[in-house]
């Protein structure tokens, strides 16, 4: 399971995973703009916070862990998240109408998007490609799919945690690449760090 | 002890009471909750009463929530009495204990046995939960929430949407909130949150507040003659959404799944005559109803394949196809709407499934957009849709003639000016115009081609044309020919009236009185008065029947003045009638007075100006207004009415600067102001007056005096100038005149008067002259004088200091006193026995008083001394040779001359005694040698005044 890729790796892995990292730290802001948006549409607090436990499982990211197997469990989360967002988007109604509705309702596809694309780049960066070996999530977490008993409220909580979810682990992915990335910077800041030395940097 | 007792007796009474009434108590209480509705259902056996006291509890807190005596009914089927009861509060909330008595009037019964209806808060339910959840109510209802907190949970806060509202607590684990009043929800809801103390979402509820369906205009009509179609409008918003909680639409029982959001339609197949709506939503429903035969609700659809069998220049057909044959035998009255480049126009035609149409007065060489709609002729209900638009262009045609206008740049010189022809008029590209010049007298003409582009032509009135033709050319063809009548006598504009004209919002209203030789109307023509030079010049025709027309221009600007005028037109010739002036809106003036220049008058200020230019007026101007200008504050000094009066004079002005403003102003204000500075000066003429009357003034004084001293000579002499005998001996003298041979005239006698008393009118010294010097004695002064009164010891001198010296006064004495010092400067030349030489005198100066030697004795001072004729005289010869070194011999001056160490001989000869001498003046006649000058310097005070008395400058 674990890689013998290091992080010194070849020219082409290293531009990959700066891609994927930038990929990520841009699906990261998407996904808290989805998360601004969803709290607006539900008057939801800012400062209140979602109870229960984590719907996306995975073991810990150690910074002990060998990059691939960092590189996996991170895979493993992001396509939990995925489908988790299938989910909330197929079980959430689409009703009202106005521009906020339709800003919300084009947040979530292009987080939809961006995440398949962020999962296939981090496929990629696996040493095996395997994205089909992922982690899957407890059987016993019957929250996957959703309150069962027609509860509005628990039907918008779920979804409220799911875009948290989606939110810490899209940021957790562009940390996680960021830091397997030699540079610890994305092609852009490299790019620029020439003429932009002592400039603070995008994060 | 007590207490046991007492405890006992209660219970007696009790008992008593009980069995006293007769009411037993209710049995087999039970109790059934419709937690949807918060309802509960209480039954309970019992047939003798007909009222209960029913008491109900919060079970853990023991807290009343219903105490009342209520009417319960037995059920004569069950034989139960059964009383509902719609709780405030979600009955999930918290337990309820349900206790009923009997009453009858005051007797009750015992009460039942405590039925509990138990809440979700009980223990063995740990999770957390909140009631109602997802319950529809209508906009404005109350509603309570509660929250029961998980097993071990700490509550924190209840949030109705994003507002933190107070709660109240129901049970150990239950905390509900009332919202009364409630708004509209959200598309998805109004969420209620509950939260544990640290801000953690435990549980919440959404609630949907909304309204019921309420449509209205239901309307069916037919477009097939066969189906229906019906239409309303969705009426009030419900805030309902969601496939649970929208709108349902079923028309005559069959749902309308497409009536969704705005498109509220539904169809049906056939026509069924009448029609019944029924919206409905979880809130409520409602119905709508329509009835109508098939005719009278005919709505044909739009025409289709729009098509243009024939074009021409003023006509066209327009053709079409329906799209259900039954409109075949169907009366229809269709709409044709023609849009050209700006002007739209509908024309109505009928017939029997029409399909075709000719659409008259058309333009030519124009392009045009036709739709078509109908709707049933007969019991018209509605038009139909518009057909899709269809383009075409009508053929060319020849233009119209051109609208020409002679417009005069002066005498000789006009225009013959023709409007550019409009779309409708050029009936197609215009390719030029031909203008004819005509000389009926000579029979000829000359015909010039120009451009599409050029609109005038030059002409020169003098020449042999009388008329000018002009035509316009298109493709299709030459326009009738425009004329007008070249003048020959230019109407004089300067014996016609002007007047003012005010712009009315759309135009210039123009009236004016009928003439008689308009036979062919009137025209009026207007331009930029202040334009002097290739105008640009607008026309308009007016009927001759009409006097009066409102001119209208996109060319009209604020702030411009127009010249307006108004001609009668005839075959012969055009006659200037009227003129106007006139702004379409006066703006106030672009600039201000040109010099603007202040003159101080004395006290009074006064300021010119010049008119301010036409171009810059923008207005008619009224006056103008006159400030004084302190700091930025303007205080009015005057209003000039009169815009011809271009000057104003502020009066009596103390000295100082001042700053006066000039605006003018017309109707829409003043302008920016003139400013100019005037500081006024001391009146500066005044001064120089004043100065010049005193100088005047004081020369006059000067003159007075002058003339005064002159005549009061002697005495002004005698009174701050008397003589002084202060003979100076200079040590030389005796060497110097030396030369001088002193003899006494052997001619002069002195007749002694032995007259102890003085008696003025007698001479005191006679002299008897000799004869040859009887003839020199021509001065008038002179001749009065005796002619023995030849008196020269008089003292000639030059220079102040010999006044001081009693030279003549007392010459014998100072002769005699000279002679005995040896040092004396006094030499007595030619004075023989007495100082007085006539021939001298006589010869060198004449004698103004007359009566000073005659009468007075001649010079009094020393006519006064006695001792005057003692001293011997010189010899005649000595008279025989003036002027040149002595005249006689008595040269006071000449002695006194030799004060100065310089004074020789020589100059004795040259300056004293070369000079003649005035008695009166003490003056030498002749003037001196100047290099004399610098040894009377120490002497130049009794000079000055010396020549002040003689005037000498």
């Amino acid at each position: 399971m674990a890689g013998t890729r290091t992080r010194r790796g070849t020219g082409s892995e290293q531009s990959r995973t700066a891609r994927a990292a930038a990929l990520a730290e841009q699906l990261h802001h998407e996904c808290t703009l989805l998360l601004d948006l969803y709290r607006k549409k539900e008057t939801f607090a800012k400062e209140l916070t979602v109870s229960g436990d984590h719907l996306v499982t995975v073991p810990p990211l150690s910074s002990q862990l060998l990059p691939n197997d960092m590189l996996w469990r991170l895979y493993s989360a992001l396509q939990q998240c995925r489908n988790l967002l299938e989910r909330a988007i197929g079980r959430e109604e689409v009703v009202g109408n106005g521009e906020d509705r339709a800003q919300y309702e084009n947040q979530k596809k292009t987080v939809r998007d961006r995440l398949g694309h962020l999962l296939e780049s981090t496929r990629l960066l696996l040493a095996d490609g395997a994205g089909t070996a992922a982690f899957t999530p407890e059987p016993k977490n019957t929250e996957i799919d959703g309150p069962v008993n027609g509860s509005p409220f628990a039907l918008k909580l779920w979804i409220y945690r799911i875009f948290n979810e989606l939110e810490h682990w899209t940021l957790t992915a562009s940390n996680t690449l960021k830091a397997l990335h030699p540079d610890g910077a994305t092609p852009k800041e490299r790019g620029t760090s020439g003429r932009a030395r002592g400039r603070r940097t995008r994060r | 002890m007590p207490s046991l007792f007492l405890g006992i007796l209660l219970l007696g009474l009790r008992v008593t009471e009980s069995q006293a009434s007769g009411l037993a108590p209710p049995q087999q209480v039970r109790l059934d909750a419709d937690t949807e509705a918060q309802k509960l259902l209480v039954t309970w056996e019992d047939g003798r009463a007909s009222t209960f006291d029913v008491e109900i509890l919060r079970t853990e807190l023991m807290e009343i929530v219903f105490n009342e005596t209520v009417v319960a009914t037995e059920d004569q089927s069950t034989g139960k009495h059964q009383w509902n009861w719609t709780s405030p509060v979600p009955l999930e909330c918290t337990s309820l204990s349900v206790k009923v008595r009997s009453r009858d009037g005051q007797d009750v019964s015992e009460w039942s046995s405590q039925q509990i209806l138990p809440g979700l808060d009980l223990p063995d339910n740990t999770d957390s939960q909140m009631y109602p959840e997802g319950k529809t109510v209508p906009v404005g209802s109350n509603m309570t929430f509660c929250c029961i907190v998980k097993e071990g949970q700490q509550f924190g806060s209840l949030l109705y949407k994003d507002t933190l509202v107070k709660e109240t607590m129901l049970s150990r684990r239950t905390y509900a909130t009332t919202m009364t009043n409630q708004g509209p929800s959200n598309p998805s809801g109004t969420n209620v949150v509950c939260s544990d103390e640290k801000k953690m979402i435990i549980t919440g509820a959404v609630v949907f507040v909304g309204y019921p369906p309420m449509p209205s205009d239901l309307v069916c009509e037919t477009h097939d003659l066969i189906s229906v179609d019906c239409q309303w409008s969705k009426g009030r918003e419900t805030y309902l959404f969601g496939m649970a909680r929208q709108t349902y639409y079923t028309l005559n029982g069959r749902n309308c799944s497409k009536a969704r959001d705005s498109n509220m339609r539904c169809g049906l197949e056939q026509w069924d005559g009448n029609w019944t709506l029924v919206a409905r939503n979880l809130l409520g429903e409602f119905r709508l109803t329509d009835a109508a035969e098939l005719g009278h609700r005919v709505r044909p659809v739009a025409p289709v394949n729009l098509t243009t069998p024939e074009v021409y220049s003023w006509n066209a057909s327009v053709g079409w196809l329906w799209k259900y044959n039954g409109y075949e035998r169907l009366s229809l009255i269709c709409q044709v709407q023609r849009t050209s480049h700006s002007n739209s126009s509908t024309q109505t035609y009928t017939g029997y499934g029409l399909n075709t149409v000719v659409l008259k007065d058309l333009q030519p060489d124009e392009k045009y957009n036709v739709k078509v709609r109908c709707g049933s002729q007969k019991n018209f209900w509605k038009w139909g849709e518009w057909s899709l638009p269809l383009s075409f262009q009508t053929k060319m045609d020849r233009p119209v003639a051109p609208d020409i206008w002679l417009w005069m740049d002066s005498d000789n010189l006009g225009r013959v000016l023709w409007k550019p022809l409009t779309k409708s008029e050029s009936h197609g590209q215009i390719s030029g115009y031909e203008v004819t010049l005509w000389s009926p007298e000579e029979n000829s003409q000359q015909t010039l081609t120009l451009p599409q582009s050029m609109y005038s032509l030059p002409i020169n009135v003098t020449d042999r044309w009388s008329k000018v033709t002009v035509t316009a050319r298109n493709p299709a063809g030459v326009s009738l020919p425009a004329n007008v009548v070249i003048p020959r006598h230019l109407p004089d504009a300067e014996d016609t009236t002007i007047s003012k004209v005010t712009f009315n919002g759309s135009g210039f209203p123009l009236s004016w009185v009928a003439h008689a030789n308009a036979s062919c109307g009137y025209v009026v023509d207007w331009y930029n008065t202040s334009c002097t030079h290739d105008c640009n010049v607008e026309w308009t025709r007016v009927a001759a029947d009409n006097t009066n027309t409102m001119v209208q221009s996109s060319n009209f600007f604020a702030g411009v003045r127009y010249t307006f005028s108004l001609y009668a037109c005839s075959s012969e010739s055009t006659v200037l009638l009227e003129r106007w002036h006139g702004y379409m809106q006066e703006l106030v003036p672009s600039r201000t007075v040109p010099r603007l220049s202040p003159n101080q008058e004395g006290s009074d200020v006064q300021l010119t100006w010049d008119q301010i230019p036409l171009e810059h007026q923008r207005g008619f101007i009224l006056g103008y207004t006159v400030y004084l200008t302190n700091a930025s504050h303007l205080t009015l000094l005057a209003n000039i009415t009169d815009p011809q009066l271009t000057n104003h004079t502020v009066k009596n002005l103390v000295l100082g600067s001042y700053k006066f403003t000039v605006k003018a102003y017309n109707a829409a204000g003043e302008d920016g102001g003139a400013t100019v500075s005037i500081s006024l000066d001391p009146y500066t003429y005044w001064l120089i007056m004043e100065i010049l009357v005193a100088l005047g003034t004081m020369t006059c004084l000067l003159i007075i005096i002058t003339i005064a001293c002159y005549r009061k000579r002697k005495w002004v002499k005698k009174a701050f100038y008397p003589d002084i005998p202060e003979p100076k001996l200079p040590g030389e003298w005796g060497i110097t005149q030396g030369t001088l041979d002193v003899k006494p005239s052997p001619h002069s006698m002195v007749h002694i008067v032995e007259d102890s008393v003085w008696d003025s009118s007698k001479e005191a010294l006679v002299t008897v002259p000799e004869e040859d010097e009887e003839g020199t004695g021509d001065e008038e002064a002179d001749t009065d004088e005796p002619a023995s009164l030849r008196y020269y010891n008089q003292v000639v001198e030059e220079g102040s200091s010999s006044r001081g010296r009693p030279h003549a006064s007392d010459s014998s004495a100072s002769s005699t006193g000279s002679m005995d010092s040896g040092h004396t400067d006094v030499t007595y030349t030619g004075i023989q026995t007495s100082a007085c030489s006539l021939a001298p005198m006589a010869h060198f100066q004449p004698q103004p008083d007359a009566s000073q030697c005659a009468g007075g004795g001649g010079y009094r001072p020393q006519m006064q001394s006695a001792s005057c004729p003692e001293d011997p005289q010189t010899g005649p010869e000595e008279h025989l040779q003036p002027p040149v070194g002595s005249f006689g011999g008595y040269q006071p001056q000449c002695s006194w001359k030799q004060d100065s160490p310089e004074a020789d001989g020589g100059g004795l000869d040259q300056a004293c005694l070369g000079s003649p001498t005035s008695v009166t003046s003490s003056q030498f006649l002749l003037p001196y040698d100047t290099s004399e000058e610098g040894k009377e310097h120490q002497s130049s005070a009794s000079t000055w005044f010396h020549n002040l008395l003689t005037g000498k400058p």
